[in-house]
């Protein structure tokens, strides 16, 4: 059954819960002015990179990114999943650590970190464990509750806009040399790997997750613009969350709640857990695949307990940055190794089946 | 892929234990009730040290009271702090919607005390800030004298929805921390003493430049800036010697060019106004020049103002940003602006005289 | 007297209502059994005179007449007990291997066809389903006239014989679905089922899912239109109500009797619904994280007269809400249990005196009882009882959690309420399926 509703649903959602929060300040960070040309480059490449993967995977159909490694030998299968695995598991800790921290520097001053790290922690752990479909039938649940919130919300942020600080529009390739400008790769290789897992339970079209990647140009964009504009590049850079401070400075007055941030945040932070509850699921999927004996279910739980344990080893954000930086080498494997390879391979096996044909 | 119920089942258990244990992890959430949520807070550098006043409400059976509470403290939130281990519940100033800082600090700098409050996101930055043109501390017990006793009226004063006017600047903290990083805007701060009648009196803006009280304007001015802001002015009465108007709409237009070194700038305000009041009988044209007049002398009155002090509380740096390139701007206030060349012109458009025939 | 009848005494010879009568068919002697209390026996013996009597006109011998007055059957112990206590007349011949079934004038042990008592309709069809089963599906054979319509009867219970039937549309149906549910049946038919637990695990169900696997209705209006829907009905002899299989989220909301409403009208009341259960699910929760997290996030006005009306108030917000929840569940509790006249004073007791008193003694906060009211109402709007009462359980996880970490715990517990929903499975068919083909309303 075509599927590709569900499938776009998820990969919007896993991909606001990733942009609103880092990605602004990355990419504000890394250059003056001008932000439109690295946000176009990152978008280039995450189109490109995602139309290379979803076109490999057509030519294995009714195949998982698993499947195909293992069906092509056992050296290749190490070779390419276990940076994955390594990936999956730095992006769980990273997240949840990050987003922890973030939940209680804008509104849970008092609750201790590891609560949270739980919360979210077992939240995730309990969808992931439902399995693949659950998990996009929840997605679906969560859009209907809160993406009219969060697509009203950003149409509010609007209100504090100067256009005036659009221009000027020239640019450099300074950005380039910022590694925070790497670090904003985040928002774009986190989310599309899940294309080539669902492969059986899910069939897609290719046309309709582009769009759903078209769809989230213009939130790429307004997610780094929308700080600027309101505050300007000098002031924005001051920021840790820029896109966060602006939503804060938002006065609707007929709402009986003061702080619509809360709510924004709120949603996003759902989209995480499911988003994590993905990843959870994918890691485990490669874990399953080399050892079999382990329950799925068991093995999440593991997978989430130690987790939280090495959370407590991450002691302030700064560790949390540098994690994020050393994971900058991995994520651009992830993002360039995998769609290539799963290309090549599907050409290979392709051009091997015409050869056994004539 | 559907897990086998029985592994369900352990799954929920887990879940059941983690939450428990969370639960006996119960940390310090306050009820609504155990906090004291101070509207109003004032904040006066005394030498090296702060003076913090809350205005609180204390409630007491039906009725509920307003309190002054003065403290001093190294920073703020240790002021605060003091205050908040001196009273019977503790202080969050999560609610806190208007700042009012006296003149002398705000000449200063209050750069510190609002990043202060940026950083800690307490305060939200929503929350206005004033300034006080008398000593703060009498200006609380002055005003609470006369405020009603739900304490929310000096908040109302600065409400869109409720008692703000056109003749009052309405800044918020994000826009003054905006101010102190940017190159190019620089803002406006109400200046307010505690009132006899009303609880406080407007008494014009402060300019405020990377932080600091520079210069002021007067009310008139104000309106103005917010007019310029493109705040709405609706409701506004503009005296002149031969009538009154009321403002009903205002757009604007302006152009910016540069010439060599020297910005030029070319403004035309458009005002929809409605006749209140005429003395004798002007006629509209002689209504429409008058204003223009008057519009236009108040306006460079201004205009120089913020050119001499520096500031740029129009914002009409942001018009030139694609004429001067960004290493540039920074310098903008000092070598710019002072230079710059403003041609302003009001055309006024009279749209309705109400019952009564003008000439 | 032979041995069948020496073994039939030995099992009911005790029951006081269990008679053994000698008679005669034209010549042959017989012997006349079965049960005073489930057939009328005058009634019963005047129409087998009266066959008998037709048929000697007719006629026939004594021994055609026997053999066409009922069915024959073997003689076997088993096969008699259990038509005995269908409360059917067995006709034993003397000397013989065989004895009939002869279908008697029953007693009247059944309520006539009512207006629903549980589900109320506005402007609709008024029947509802009754105890016996038979009267069921008649009243669908009646709503649906068509020869789509199948009935599978299956009799379970080692102990205790129940009658279970099978009602679906051939053109309609999953045929998967059906495979699977009679497949169920099959294997587990010696299981006794006495309620809709009895029923969940006969099918295989978990018993510890909070949302049954069964939506539930009395009417057979709503039922015609489920079975057009490609679901299937069951019914279980004395239950007076369907159990649809399988049961789905939109049924929350969505009540066929809606359509006798013009379409926007129809879109509007559901709209209503749906908002009713985000109400009954956020609202308790948004109080106590409201009051005892986030203070922030309400508007100034707000927060202070919240914080002037909870002065005094002894306990945390958690354990305020929970205890007047549990009051509230307990006037709910009591009102089902109290007799019809009792009813409204447990209401105003306990509704307006106790919500009154409790605020005015400084024992909760007046908000709260508004909250609270709206809690309840809007729970009552969701379709059918037995999904307001799971609502009404999910309620309390969301509390739980938004007291501890304030909004968060708010979303958090929305987001696992989400899941949960998502993981819910019968025979294949998600919980969130919405047929959008055939429904024009989508979830």
């Amino acid at each position: 059954m075509d599927k590709s509703l569900n499938v776009m649903v998820i990969y919007i959602l896993s991909h606001l819960g990733l942009i609103f929060f880092m990605y602004p300040g990355n990419i504000i960070d890394s250059t003056e002015q001008g932000h439109w040309l690295p946000i176009l480059i990152g978008v280039i490449v995450h189109f490109v990179f995602i139309t290379i993967y979803m076109k490999g995977l057509e030519l294995f159909p009714k195949k998982d990114v698993i499947s195909i490694y293992s069906s092509i030998g056992k050296g290749t299968a190490v070779f390419f999943l276990i940076p994955v695995l390594l990936y999956f598991i730095m992006i769980i800790l990273i997240t949840v650590r990050a987003y922890a921290e973030i939940i209680t520097i804008v509104f849970l001053s008092n609750t201790p970190l590891w609560a949270i790290i739980l919360l979210i922690l077992f939240i995730s752990t309990y969808i992931a464990a439902n399995g693949i479909e659950p998990i996009f039938r929840t997605g679906f649940l969560l859009a209907i509750l809160f993406l009219p919130l969060i697509v009203m919300i950003f149409f509010t942020s609007f209100q504090n806009v100067d256009w005036h600080y659009f221009v000027p529009f020239d640019t450099d390739f300074k950005f380039m040399s910022s590694p925070s400008y790497y670090e904003s790769f985040f928002a774009f290789s986190g989310g599309f790997l899940f294309l080539g897992f669902i492969q059986p339970y899910f069939s897609y079209k290719r046309k309709k997750v582009l769009i759903a990647a078209a769809i989230l140009i213009p939130i790429f964009l307004f997610s780094v613009y929308i700080p600027i504009l309101t505050f300007g590049q000098a002031t924005a850079a001051t920021t840790f969350l820029p896109y966060v401070v602006v939503v804060d400075t938002i006065n609707i007055n007929w709402l009986m709640f003061d702080r619509v941030t809360m709510f924004f945040l709120l949603s996003l932070i759902s989209f995480i857990m499911l988003y994590l509850a993905l990843v959870i699921w994918k890691t485990v999927r490669i874990i399953n695949h080399y050892i079999p004996s382990i329950h799925s279910s068991y093995c999440m739980i593991l997978l989430s307990l130690a987790i939280f344990i090495t959370c407590h080893f991450i002691s302030d954000w700064k560790e949390v940055e540098k994690l994020f930086l050393w994971n900058t080498l991995l994520r651009f494997y992830v993002l360039f190794a995998i769609p290539l390879s799963i290309y090549y391979f599907g050409r290979r096996a392709k051009r091997k089946e015409n050869n056994a044909n004539t | 892929m559907q897990t086998p119920k029985s592994n369900k089942r352990v799954l929920l258990v887990l879940c059941m234990i983690s939450i428990i244990c969370t639960l006996t992890g119960c940390w310090d959430n306050r009820d609504i009730n155990h906090r004291v949520l101070p509207l109003a807070i004032g904040i006066s550098k005394q030498a090296n040290e702060y003076k913090v006043i809350l205005k609180i409400q204390v409630h007491d059976n039906e009725t509920t009271k307003l309190k002054i509470v003065t403290q001093t403290g190294e920073t703020i939130s240790k002021a605060v702090d003091t205050i908040s281990t001196n009273m019977e519940s503790s202080v969050d100033l999560l609610h806190v919607k208007v700042i009012v800082i006296d003149k002398e600090t705000a000449e200063d700098g209050v750069k510190d005390i609002i990043s202060g409050f940026m950083r800690s996101r307490e305060v939200s930055p929503k929350a206005l800030i004033a300034i006080c043109d008398e000593d703060i501390e009498y200006f609380f017990t002055n005003i609470k004298k006369t405020m009603t006793s739900d304490g929310t009226s000096l908040v109302e004063n600065f409400d869109k929805g409720a008692g703000w006017d056109p003749q009052i600047a309405l800044t918020r903290i994000w826009e003054v921390y905006r101010s102190v990083h940017s190159y190019t805007h620089d803002v406006a701060i109400p200046i307010i003493i505690s009132g006899k009648s009303t609880s406080i009196e407007h008494i014009g803006s402060a300019i405020i430049k990377n932080g600091k009280m520079v210069e002021r304007i007067d009310n008139d001015e104000t309106l103005l800036f917010n007019a310029f802001k493109g705040e709405s002015t609706h409701g506004q009465i503009e005296v002149m010697t031969n009538a009154s108007v009321l403002i009903i709409g205002n757009s604007m237009n302006i152009k910016s060019k540069m010439n060599g070194k020297q910005p030029l700038m070319e403004g035309k305000v458009n005002l929809k106004v409605v006749i209140l009041e005429t003395r004798g009988d002007p006629s509209r044209k002689f209504i429409k020049k008058e204003l223009n007049a008057h519009l236009s002398k108040r306006f460079s009155h201004m205009f120089e103002k913020t050119q001499k002090s520096e500031a740029d509380i129009l914002a009409l740096g942001q018009y030139f940003r694609t004429h001067i390139p960004r290493s540039e701007l920074k310098s903008w206030r000092t070598e710019y602006y002072p230079n710059l060349k403003m041609n302003i012109q009001f055309q006024i458009d009279i749209q309705n005289e109400g019952y009564l025939k003008t000439l | 007297m032979d041995s069948f009848i020496q073994e039939i005494r030995g099992l009911f010879g005790k029951n006081e209502d269990f008679f053994l009568l000698q008679d005669y068919v034209s010549d042959a002697p017989v012997v006349l059994l079965g049960f005073k209390t489930l057939l009328d026996l005058t009634k019963t013996k005047s129409v087998l005179y009266k066959n008998i009597e037709s048929m000697l006109s007719a006629g026939k011998s004594s021994e055609e007449i026997l053999f066409n007055i009922g069915e024959v059957k073997e003689k076997d112990i088993k096969m008699a007990t259990s038509t005995l206590l269908e409360g059917k007349l067995i006709i034993l011949i003397e000397n013989s291997k065989k004895y009939i079934v002869f279908e008697p004038v029953p007693k009247s042990l059944n309520r006539s066809v009512q207006s629903p008592e549980n589900e109320n309709v506005l402007q609709g069809a008024l029947n509802s389903f009754t105890e016996d089963i038979d009267t069921n599906i008649g009243i669908m054979r009646k709503q649906l006239i068509t020869t789509d319509l199948f009935v599978q009867s299956f009799t379970t219970g080692k102990n205790q014989k129940r009658k279970i039937s099978l009602l679906y549309l051939e053109s309609q149906a999953d045929k998967d679905l059906v495979r699977k549910i009679v497949n169920r049946i099959e294997t587990n038919l010696d299981m006794d089922i006495n309620n809709m637990q009895g029923l969940t695990t006969l099918m295989g169900f978990s018993s510890w899912e909070a949302i049954s696997k069964f939506h539930t209705t009395e009417l057979p209006f709503q039922a015609v239109h489920l079975l057009n829907k490609e679901r299937v009905v069951l019914f279980v002899d004395q239950l007076p109500f369907a159990f649809i299989l399988p049961n789905f989220f939109w049924d929350l909301f969505a009540m066929e009797n809606d359509r006798n409403f013009p379409k926007p009208i129809m879109i509007a009341i559901r709209a209503v619904r749906v908002i009713g259960i985000l109400i009954t699910l956020i609202s308790p929760g948004l109080y106590v994280a409201l009051v005892a997290v986030n203070p922030e996030v309400l508007q100034i006005e707000l927060a202070l007269s919240i914080a002037r009306s909870r002065e005094g108030v002894p306990y945390p917000a958690l354990v305020e809400i929970i205890l007047m929840l549990l009051i509230l569940e307990l006037i709910l509790e009591a009102s089902v249990r109290l007799p019809k006249s009792i009813g409204p004073t447990i209401t105003m007791v306990g509704g307006i005196i106790l919500g009154q008193a409790a605020v005015e003694a400084k024992l909760v906060s007046n908000l709260l009882i508004i909250i609270l009211a709206a809690t309840t109402i809007a729970n009552s709007t969701v379709v059918s009882f037995q999904n307001s009462v799971s609502i009404r359980v999910f309620k309390y996880v969301v509390v739980l959690l938004s007291a501890i970490f304030g909004i968060l715990g708010l979303v958090a517990g929305l987001v696992l309420v989400c899941a949960y929903f998502a993981s819910l499975n019968t025979f294949g068919f998600s919980y969130l399926y919405v047929n959008l083909k055939k429904d024009e309303m989508n979830g």
